[in-house]
C-alpha cells in the first residue's frame, strides 16, 4: 500500500486545492507544500527500508482488467526509487519555489500535485497500461502550467508540447499492443528477456523509440524542448527537465532493454550517433543562445545525450552512469532554472547581456549560479562528474564506433565552453543597470537550494551513494544484453 | 415470465413518449415532459439491465443477448441522461414536450434494432429510430439553415434506408427468408451475395456517416440546433454500431470481401474526418466531422473480423458516444462556434474542467474510456494484422488533439464573455453523470469489458 500512498497523496492534494475557493491561494499552497513533504517523507521511509541486494519491492499486484491481462502492478527496484525520489524531492521543491504565486494560485497547486501524481506513478507501474496511463497523465497539468503561467508564446509552446509528446506516445501504443500480442500479458516485469523474435523486437523497438526519444529528447526530436521550457513557469521547468524528460530514458532502461536486449543491441550504433550529435548540438546551440533560460534549455538536449550514449552502450559502466546523469541533471538543472528564474523576478529579464556582475550585487545568488554551473559543466568531485565520465567509459568499453564517443566526448569540452562563457559574463565583472538595484535571495529561496547543494555534493564525493542502488539492476540488464 | 415482460423497456419507452406529448397539460410548465421521459427511460434502463439475457421470442424476430443487453441498457441511460438535460433547458425557442417523445420513440427504435434478428423487423426498427431524427433535427421550425440540414438529412436517409431495403431484397431472394439465423446459414452466393451485402452495409455506412457517405453530416448537424445534434449524433450511432456488427457477424463468413470494404471506409473516414475537421470554427461541423473520425474508428474494429473486433467496435462506440454527447450539451448551453467557448474556464470553471475530461477521452488520453475504447480496437485490429490502418489511426488520433484543443484553448486561455447562462440543476447532473461515467467507464472499464468480450 506505501506505493499506491505514494502516487496517489497528491492526487487528494490537487483534488482538494482545485476544489478550494479561487482566493485561498496561501492556504492552497501550504496544502501542497504539506502533501508534496509528506510524499517525500514517505519516499525516504520507502527507501531506508529498500533492500539493495534484492530486484523489484514493495509489490502490489491487483487485476484491472483481467481479460486483457491488465492489473494494478506496482513495484520500485534501485533505479525506479533513485528516479522516485527525485520526483518526490523536485516536487516539493517546485511547490515552495511558485509561494509567491499570485496567479489562480488554487488552479496552479493543484496542477503542480496532479503532475506529481503522474511523475511518480511512471517511475513505479510494472504494467503496460498503467504506465501509459501515468505517462499520459503528466502532459495534461505540464500543458496548463506552460499555457496558463507560461510567458508569452505559452499557447503555442503548449500545444507544441503535448502534440509532439501525444505523437511519441500513440506509437508507443502500438508497440505496447503488439508486445501484448505476442506475449499474452500487459505485466511489464513479465515480459523481461523472454527471447521474442529478433525481427519483431526490431518493430517495436521502434515504436517505443518514438516514444521515448521525443521524451528525452533526442535530436532531432528535441524541438519542442527550448520552447516549452522557455515558456513553462520556473517550476514547471524545474520538473520538465528534472523529472519528464526522465522518464523517457527511463523508459529504455525499464521497457526497452530487458524485453528487447536483441533490438537494443541492434538499435545501439543508430543511437549513440544520435546521443552523440544530441551532445554536441545542444552544447553548440547552448553556446549561441543570448537567453539564459534557452541556455540551460539547450545544455539538457546536450546532457540527455550523455545518458543516451551511456544506455546504448549497453554496458555496466554506461547504464550506471546514465542514472548518475538522470540523477545528476535532475538535480543540477533544477537548481538552474530556479536560480535563472530567482534572478528573473528581480530583473525580469534574462538576457546574458542585460545579466551581470551577480557575484558583487548578490553573492548569494551568484555564487551559488556559479556552483551549479560548474556542477553542470562535470567537475570532479560535483555530481555532473560521475555520470558523464562513466557514460564515456561505458561507450568507450563498448562495441560502437569510437568515433561517435571522441565526438561525444568533445561535448564535454564544449559544456564547459559555454558554461564558462556565461559564468563569466553573468557572475563576474560589475553589475549591470539591471542588476544593480536587485536584492539577494531570500532565506526561502536558498532553503530551496540547499538540498539540491548537497545531493550534488553527496553524489559527486561519495558516487556509492547513488551507484548502490543502481548497480545491481544494472547488472542485471547487462546480463540480458549479454545474452541476446 | 413469459416473452412479453423481456419488452418491458421498450413498453416503458413507448408509454413514455405518449406521456410526454400530453404531460405539460397536465403540469403546465415547460420541461415536465422531458423529465417524466427521462424517468421513464432511466426505468427502461434498470429493466433492461434486471431483464438481463434472453432466448429468442416470437418466432426468432426478437433476441435479448449479450450485446443486446449491453447497448440496450447503455442507449437508455444516454436518452435518460439527454433527457434530464432537456428537462433544464428545454428547446428554445421551440417547446420541448415533442422533442421528449421524439427521443423516447428514437430509443425504443434503437433498442428494437439491436435486439432485432430478422430483416423485416430491423428495418422497420431503423425506420422507427430514424423518422424522430429528422423531426429533431428540423425542430427549429422557422429557422432556413435548419429546415435545409433536415431536408438534406431526410433525403439522404430515406435514400439510404431505400439502398439498405434493396440489399435486404437479395438476402431475402438468396436465403428464402428474412431470419438472421436462416441468412447465415445459406450457402456463399457468390457475387450475388457480395453485391447484396455491399448494399446493405452502403445503406448502414451512410446513416453511420461514414466516408464517402458522410457529406450530408456536417450540413445537417450545423443547421441543427446543438441540443438536437446532442441526441442525434450519439444514440442512434451506438444502435447502428450494434447492429453493422450483428451483420458483419452473419455476412462475413459468405461475403470475405466485406472486411475489406469496412478497412477502405475506415481509411476514409479517419482521413477525411479528422482532417476535415481541423480548420472549422463552428462545434457542430468540428463534432461532425470527428463524428466521421470516430466512425472509421469504429470500422477499424469491424474490419478485423473477429470475436476481438466486434467487441471493440461497440466498446468504442459508447465511448466515444458519452463524452460526444456531453460536449455537445456543452454547446447549447454556450453557443455553438468555437469562439463561444472562450473565457469558459473564467465563467464556468467546472463546465471548463467538465470539457477537458470530454475532450481528452475523445483524444484517447487515459484515465479516460476513451483510450481504453482505442486500446481493445488497435489490439483487435493488430490482431488482424492491421497494422498500416491501426498507423493511420494513431497518427490521426495526434491531428485530432489539434483541433479539440482549439476548444480548449478557447476555454482556458482566451478570454470571452463574463455572464454565463443561468444555473440550472437538471442540465449540471446530466453532463456531470456523463463525465463521471467517461472518467469512471475507464478507471473501472473491467464490468464493460467483460460484458462485450463474453458477449462475442
Amino acid at each position: 500500500m506505501l506505493l499506491t500512498a505514494i502516487i496517489f497523496l497528491p492526487l487528494v492534494g490537487a483534488i482538494v486545492t482545485a476544489l478550494m475557493p479561487k482566493d485561498r491561494g496561501s492556504v492552497a499552497r501550504w496544502i501542497a507544500a504539506g502533501v508534496t513533504a509528506a510524499d517525500l517523507a514517505l519516499v525516504v521511509f520507502l527507501a531506508l527500508r529498500f533492500d539493495v541486494a534484492q530486484g523489484m519491492q514493495f509489490a502490489e499486484k491487483i487485476a484491472w482488467v483481467p481479460q486483457f491481462g491488465i492489473s494494478y502492478h506496482l513495484g520500485v527496484d534501485g533505479i525506479s526509487i533513485t528516479m522516485l525520489f527525485l520526483s518526490a524531492l523536485l516536487s516539493l521543491i517546485a511547490v515552495v519555489a511558485s509561494w509567491k504565486m499570485e496567479t489562480k494560485p488554487t488552479a496552479y497547486f493543484a496542477m503542480l500535485l496532479l503532475l506529481e501524481v503522474g511523475m511518480n506513478g511512471v517511475f513505479v507501474a510494472l504494467d503496460f497500461v498503467l504506465f501509459y496511463v501515468f505517462w499520459e497523465l503528466v502532459l495534461v497539468p505540464m500543458y496548463f502550467l506552460i499555457g496558463t503561467w507560461g510567458g508569452p508564446r505559452r499557447e503555442y509552446a503548449s500545444i507544441k508540447f503535448f502534440l509532439y509528446t501525444l505523437f511519441g506516445s500513440v506509437f508507443m501504443l502500438v508497440g505496447i499492443i503488439a508486445l501484448y500480442l505476442q506475449t499474452g500479458t500487459f505485466d511489464i516485469s513479465a515480459m523481461a528477456d523472454l527471447g521474442l523474435p529478433a525481427t519483431f523486437q526490431w518493430w517495436v523497438f521502434a515504436a517505443f523509440f518514438l516514444g521515448f526519444a521525443v521524451k528525452v529528447p533526442v535530436f532531432p526530436l528535441h524541438t519542442w524542448l527550448p520552447d516549452a521550457h522557455v515558456e513553462a513557469p520556473t517550476a514547471a521547468s524545474v520538473l520538465l527537465a528534472g523529472i519528464m524528460l526522465k522518464m523517457g530514458t527511463y523508459g529504455f532502461i525499464r521497457i526497452a532493454l530487458p524485453i528487447l536486449p536483441n533490438a537494443a543491441n541492434q538499435w545501439a550504433p543508430f543511437i549513440t550517433a544520435l546521443a552523440a550529435i544530441s551532445i554536441v548540438y545542444g552544447a553548440a546551440l547552448a553556446f549561441a543562445q543570448t537567453d539564459l533560460k534557452k541556455l540551460v534549455a539547450y545544455s539538457s538536449v546536450s546532457h540527455m545525450g550523455f545518458v543516451m550514449l551511456g544506455i546504448a552502450s549497453g554496458t555496466a559502466e554506461g547504464l550506471n552512469g546514465a542514472v548518475a546523469v538522470m540523477f545528476s541533471h535532475g538535480v543540477v538543472t533544477g537548481m538552474l532554472f530556479l536560480i535563472v528564474g530567482m534572478v528573473y523576478e528581480r530583473t525580469h529579464t534574462r538576457m546574458i547581456q542585460d545579466v551581470s556582475g551577480l557575484s558583487n550585487q548578490v553573492p548569494v545568488a551568484g555564487g551559488l549560479l556559479a556552483f551549479a554551473s560548474f556542477a553542470s559543466l562535470g567537475l570532479p568531485g560535483l555530481s555532473g562528474f560521475v555520470g558523464e565520465f562513466l557514460t564515456l567509459l561505458g561507450a568507450w568499453k563498448s562495441s560502437v564506433p569510437a568515433a561517435w564517443v571522441v565526438i561525444a566526448a568533445i561535448g564535454v569540452l564544449l559544456a564547459a565552453a559555454y558554461t564558462l562563457s556565461m559564468v563569466q559574463r553573468v557572475i563576474l565583472g560589475a553589475p549591470s543597470e539591471a542588476v544593480s538595484k536587485i536584492s539577494d535571495l531570500t532565506v526561502r529561496e536558498v532553503a530551496v537550494l540547499v538540498p539540491l547543494v548537497v545531493l550534488t555534493l553527496t553524489v559527486g564525493l561519495y558516487w556509492n551513494s547513488l551507484l548502490r542502488f543502481t548497480d545491481p539492476v544494472v547488472t542485471r540488464i547487462v546480463a540480458m544484453l549479454a545474452g541476446a | 415470465m413469459s416473452a412479453l415482460a423481456w419488452f418491458i423497456p421498450e413498453y416503458l419507452l413507448l408509454a413514455g413518449a405518449f406521456f410526454a406529448l400530453f404531460a405539460e397539460l397536465i403540469v403546465r410548465r415547460e420541461g415536465v415532459a422531458a423529465a417524466a421521459g427521462a424517468l421513464f427511460a432511466s426505468l427502461a434502463a434498470l429493466s433492461a439491465l434486471a431483464i438481463g439475457v434472453r432466448p429468442a421470442a416470437f418466432g426468432g424476430v426478437l433476441e435479448l443477448d449479450q450485446v443486446s443487453v449491453t447497448v440496450r441498457v447503455v442507449l437508455a441511460t444516454l436518452s435518460a441522461v439527454y433527457l434530464l438535460w432537456l428537462a433544464g433547458r428545454g428547446m428554445a425557442p421551440e417547446r420541448s414536450r415533442e422533442a421528449a417523445a421524439f427521443v423516447l420513440l428514437a430509443t425504443l427504435g434503437g433498442m428494437l434494432m439491436v435486439a432485432a434478428r430478422d430483416l423485416m423487423v430491423l428495418f422497420v426498427s431503423i425506420e422507427l429510430a430514424t423518422m424522430p431524427a429528422y423531426l429533431l433535427m428540423g425542430y427549429r421550425r422557422d429557422d432556413e439553415h435548419t429546415l435545409e440540414g433536415a431536408l438534406k438529412y431526410f433525403l439522404l436517409s430515406m435514400t439510404t434506408s431505400l439502398v439498405m431495403l434493396y440489399g435486404f431484397s437479395f438476402l431475402f431472394g438468396i436465403a428464402g427468408s428474412t431470419s438472421f439465423a436462416a441468412i447465415a446459414e445459406a450457402p456463399g452466393a457468390g457475387l450475388l451475395g457480395a453485391f447484396s451485402a455491399v448494399f446493405v452495409f452502403v445503406g448502414l455506412l451512410a446513416k453511420m456517416s461514414a466516408a464517402p457517405f458522410h457529406y450530408w453530416a456536417p450540413d445537417a448537424y450545423a443547421g441543427a440546433s446543438p441540443a438536437s445534434v446532442a441526441f442525434v449524433s450519439t444514440v442512434p450511432k451506438l444502435a447502428g454500431a450494434a447492429v453493422m456488427v450483428r451483420l458483419a457477424v452473419i455476412l462475413v463468413p459468405g461475403v470475405p470481401a466485406l472486411p475489406t470494404v469496412f478497412a477502405v471506409a475506415s481509411l476514409a473516414s479517419m482521413l477525411l474526418g479528422n482532417l476535415a475537421a481541423f480548420p472549422q470554427s463552428d462545434v457542430r461541423r468540428l463534432m461532425a466531422y470527428s463524428g466521421v473520425a470516430h466512425t472509421g474508428y469504429m470500422l477499424l474494429a469491424l474490419s478485423a473480423g473477429s470475436a476481438a473486433g466486434n467487441a471493440a467496435a461497440i466498446y468504442y462506440t459508447i465511448a466515444y458516444a458519452a463524452p460526444s454527447m456531453a460536449i455537445m450539451l456543452l454547446a447549447a448551453e454556450e453557443g455553438t462556434a468555437v469562439d463561444d467557448f472562450a473565457g469558459l474556464a473564467a465563467r464556468r470553471p467546472a463546465a471548463a474542467w467538465t470539457s477537458v475530461v470530454l475532450l481528452l477521452s475523445l483524444v484517447g488520453v487515459p484515465p479516460m474510456v476513451g483510450m481504453f475504447g482505442k486500446l481493445v480496437l488497435f489490439t483487435a485490429a493488430l490482431d488482424a494484422g492491421r497494422l498500416a490502418l491501426v498507423l493511420v489511426a494513431v497518427a490521426m488520433s495526434v491531428v485530432s488533439a489539434g483541433y479539440y484543443f482549439r476548444v480548449l484553448r478557447a476555454a482556458f486561455f482566451v478570454g470571452g464573455r463574463a455572464e454565463r447562462v443561468p444555473r440550472v440543476l437538471p442540465a449540471a447532473v446530466a453532463v456531470a453523470l456523463l463525465t463521471a461515467a467517461t472518467l469512471a467507464l475507464g478507471v473501472f472499464t473491467g464490468p464493460l469489458v467483460r460484458w462485450l468480450t463474453a458477449a462475442f
